[in-house]
């Protein structure tokens, strides 16, 4: 800092001494001279500096920091984005206030439906009594059905205690595709298409997929329904299907209509010479 | 540096000069001596940053460049299913703490098959004896229902509005594990109370649990505690509800928000 006190004073103005250590007698100063661990300005190395020292997968990391800087910069010039001077709506008061509204509404709902619809408790477990109709929380229906899945066994096989492997892990592996079809969804649906007008065939799928966990729900809960095992276990792949084939000719009329749209707008901006 | 204090630095002798009330003099000299031992200053100055900061303004949203609010405007409660998922789930944190109070993860004092185990007791008199207990249990189950309920559709959202296009796939992964932990959360739950369904549901758990090949049995032993049900399986449920989910959960979901504060909202062209 004493460095810099002398050098960025060209006019020589300052009237104080520098000693030897670089301070002046006037201001309060450590023992020693400045710090020993920040090395004077010429001797500590710039980012290309470091990258032509280094070697290997270092080199490589400032070589690509490099680049991603300067494609930064260059996007940031080409850019017609121009900043104002209001930006949004305040944190505060709107935007808090928005928020406060928003989240008294909901957690208001959640109490409201709690005291008018409560839960009712059923008898304590009992392991020697299965129950004719065994359920989980509504939300996994879908696993249960999965389980279900066998058209010869439909019970599960704990209702006779006869374990039927095969059929139990079918129901796990269906478990294993589904969630990994999931997760795999943004490595096979790439591009910029962001609305379901744009993207027909995924709409499509994601309808299926939809409509599969409710017809799977309905599959799981089958006791309560008058209805034909037989057609419900069709229905449940067959109704999917048709919605997604719905969906991708709905969405694909829709389409026209929307390119249309999108042509009116930008031939109404830039009218064909 | 002189060891010595200047007078700048002497607080005392700047108070008997100021001349103050009673109130001020006691409200200083508490401020005083409060920040010798815990620099208070410094955080009052970050106090006051915060306070400009927060009076910023937040950036221009794509909707607000692009004036696109009049054309989407409706779809906008679809874009605050994540804060609601999030909303629900303190409010069922809140609630599952007081509930905590009262609940005892136990299967004693079942002598024949089908007694009230201590646990079921113990939700019972949540209900009947407690007050508001029953309106305290109701308000746990709801949130649960909820916080699913939001999860699942704003996975949906999240689907067809392509939000989990690049550079988004690795959130969308995250919130794929969150979702599970979502279910797990409201099974082991399901499970706690140890009424009929509560034990069949665990029943078809191990069963499922015995049926994948190599992993089947250990992971059986360590979810449920074994091959049959009983104490140790309401334990494991227990603990993985309280403690070992909620911080998982907790931590996980502020990364997920925290990427999305990162990478910014995906909002639809």
């Amino acid at each position: 800092m004493t460095d810099q006190h002398t050098s960025t004073d060209p006019t020589g103005t300052d009237e104080q001494e520098p000693l030897t250590d670089g301070g002046t007698d006037g201001e309060a100063r450590t023992d020693g001279g400045p710090p020993a661990t920040i090395p004077p300005d010429d001797e500590t190395p710039t980012w290309s500096e470091r990258k032509e020292r280094s070697q290997g997968l270092s080199r490589l990391t400032y070589e690509y920091f490099e680049r991603a800087r300067r494609e930064d910069q260059d996007l940031r010039q080409e850019s017609t984005y121009v900043e104002r001077d209001v930006l949004g709506f305040p944190a505060w008061p709107h935007e808090t206030i928005r928020n406060l509204a928003i989240t008294s509404f909901f957690v208001g709902i959640i109490i409201l439906v709690s005291a008018t619809i409560p839960m009712y408790f059923e008898n304590p477990a009992n392991a020697s009594s299965t129950p004719s109709i065994i359920l989980p929380d509504w939300y996994l229906y879908w696993s249960f059905g999965l389980l279900k899945l066998n058209p010869i066994n439909p019970g599960l096989a704990v209702l006779d205690g006869n374990l039927v492997f095969s059929h139990e892990f079918f129901g796990i592996l269906g478990h294993g595709l589904i969630i990994g079809v999931i997760a795999l969804v943004p490595f096979l649906n790439k591009g910029n298409a962001r609305r379901p007008v744009e993207q027909p065939f995924w709409s499509a799928v994601g309808v299926m997929g939809a409509l599969l966990s409710v017809t799977l729900a309905a599959l799981a809960i089958q006791n309560f329904f008058p209805f034909e095992l037989e057609l419900l276990f069709t229905l449940v792949f067959i109704l999917p299907f048709l919605g997604g084939v719905v969906t991708y000719a709905v969405l694909k009329t829709m389409r026209e209509g929307y390119m249309y749209d999108l042509n009116k707008r930008y031939y109404r901006l830039r009218p064909p010479q | 540096m002189s060891l010595e204090k200047k007078d700048e630095f002497d607080h005392d002798a700047w108070l008997k000069r100021k001349d103050l009330t009673a109130v001020e003099t006691a409200f200083l000299t508490t401020l005083i001596w409060m920040d010798k031992r815990l620099r208070i200053v410094d955080y009052l100055e970050l106090l006051e940053t915060l306070y400009y900061r927060i009076n910023l303004q937040m950036p221009k949203s794509h909707t607000e460049q692009y004036d696109l609010d009049n054309k989407f405007w409706y779809w906008y409660p679809l874009y605050s299913l994540g804060s609601l998922s999030i909303i629900a789930y303190l409010v069922a944190a809140v609630s599952g703490a007081l509930l905590g109070f009262y609940y005892s993860p136990s299967t004693a004092g079942a002598a024949a098959a089908g007694d009230p185990t201590a646990a079921w007791l113990s939700i019972e008199m949540i209900i009947k004896d407690i007050q508001f207990g029953f309106m305290l249990r109701s308000i746990h189950r709801w949130a649960a229902q909820f916080m699913v309920a939001a999860v699942f559709l704003h996975m949906l959202r999240v689907y067809f509005t392509g939000a989990y296009k690049e550079p988004r796939e690795g959130n969308w992964i995250l919130g794929v594990i969150l979702i599970l932990l979502t279910l797990l959360f409201g099974y082991s739950g399901y499970v706690l109370p140890w009424k009929q369904l509560s034990f069949w549901a665990a029943q078809i758990g191990v069963e499922m649990a015995l049926a994948t090949p190599i992993v089947g049995e250990w992971a059986a032993q360590l979810l449920f505690g074994g091959f049959t049900l009983g104490q140790a399986t309401l334990v494991r449920m227990y603990i993985m509800h309280v403690f070992l989910l909620p911080f998982v959960v907790t931590a996980l979901i502020a990364l997920h928000v925290g990427i999305v504060w990162v990478q910014g909202i995906a909002e639809p062209h």
